[in-house]
């Protein structure tokens, strides 16, 4: 039986781990382009299966019991109007979807804000690294996840300010066109172009001051 | 004043840890499940166990590929304990599950149909390493087979998967 390493070997490899190599695979790569190709390929198929796994939560909402028929029209009635009422409000001051989605996901994760201690550099460092984002700044961190946000993982931060905690998410994949501020009960965030990204910076029961925004997108680099 | 109970500020700590976990864990209960409501009870018993385990679980770091495990036993054990028939793939795709949509990105709706239709040898150790993020050893430990066969699984899995990426499949592995 031949120990050679074969191309059949380096696609199985590959395919079973494209982020892992062994020293006979890097050897094999270095001297065949089309496994090369090939594990491109299969790189860039693992970054959409990624965002293939990362459902939308908010499609996971139990869908409520059918009502009995009288409970139905009074059901229709106030969505009708609850509509009305929602596309004036609309139309008055739009939303954008973005924004929405930043929203929808910290009331997700309302545990963040109460977090406490301080995180290290090291595991602050690791959430980065999930997401694949730098972020340089002196701002005290004391929650941090990569967290699965449109398809992506993307950093989500509480940092401690002179004003009280403000949630950071780092999202290198949504550009916008230029700031915009959104407010939702006791939520108030802005949107912030970075380069290709954007930053969200959020506060709860007050408001996020510019100098703080402005620290924050100066530590950003996609 | 009242003095507060011990223990309390580590136990909401850890509660307000699986609400931070609980919609990966819920995901990832999905794509084993194939079936939302399956995995609504899957997670849910996980909370319960994790909650009367939560002494084990000695760094908080760790949390996660702790959760996923107990999902991942628990999905097994519902299996065993209801006898739930499996999910038929054509019955799954029928239901059209908002879940699977995407918002104009057509081709992610496409490769999480594909996923669905894996079979179950295939799709386990995938949503394992891809949004467990096991290493190949420790899905090995997971579901006791050999790492090559846990490669070899792998392997397949994503080459069946190439094509619906509009890519040209590998040569199998025998």
């Amino acid at each position: 039986m031949s120990n050679e390493f074969t191309c059949r070997h380096a696609r199985v490899e590959i395919g079973g781990d494209p982020h892992v190599q062994s020293p006979e695979l890097g050897a094999h790569l270095a001297a065949c382009a089309a496994c090369t190709r090939f594990r491109t390929e299969t790189l860039a198929l693992d970054a959409r299966l990624r965002a293939a796994f990362e459902l939308s939560l908010t499609e996971f909402r139990k869908p409520e019991r059918r009502a009995p028929p009288a409970r139905r029209f009074a059901l229709a009635a106030s969505v009708v109007l609850a509509t009305i009422i929602g596309a004036s409000f609309w139309l008055l001051k739009p939303q954008p979807a973005l924004a929405g989605d930043v929203l929808e996901h910290v009331k997700d994760e309302t545990g963040s804000w109460d977090a406490h201690e301080l995180l290290t550099p090291s595991q602050l460092a690791d959430v980065l690294r999930q997401a694949g984002v730098q972020f340089d700044s002196s701002m005290p961190v004391l929650y941090a996840m990569a967290c699965p946000f449109r398809g992506r993982r993307v950093p989500h931060l509480v940092v401690q300010t002179a004003e009280g905690p403000l949630t950071v998410m780092l999202l290198a994949h949504e550009k916008v066109a230029a700031r915009l501020e959104f407010t939702e009960g006791a939520y108030r965030g802005i949107l912030l172009p970075v380069g290709e990204g954007s930053v969200a910076v959020l506060a709860r029961n007050g408001g996020v001051p510019d100098a703080v925004a402005a620290k924050v997108v100066s530590g950003v680099r996609w | 004043m009242n003095p507060r109970p011990r223990g309390t500020t580590v136990t909401s700590a850890f509660a307000r840890l699986l609400e931070t976990l609980r919609p990966d864990l819920v995901r990832f209960a999905f794509w084993l499940a194939r079936d939302r409501a399956v995995a609504e009870d899957v997670v849910q018993e996980t909370l319960i166990r994790a909650w009367k385990s939560r002494d084990e679980l000695k760094d908080a770091a760790a949390a996660r590929p702790w959760l996923l495990t107990i999902v991942r036993r628990e999905h097994a054990r519902l299996y065993e304990r209801k006898r739930l028939p499996t999910v038929d793939v054509e019955q799954v795709e029928a239901l059209g599950d908002p879940a699977l949509a995407s918002d104009g990105d057509a081709g992610l709706e496409d490769l999480r149909r594909a996923i669905m239709q894996l079979p179950d040898e295939y799709r386990e150790p995938l949503v394992l390493q891809v949004l467990g993020g096991l290493s190949t050893a420790e899905i090995a430990t997971e579901l006791k087979l050999t790492q090559p066969a846990v490669l070899t699984r792998l392997f397949r899995a994503r080459n069946r998967l190439r094509t619906i990426y509009g890519l040209e499949p590998a040569e199998d592995a025998e």
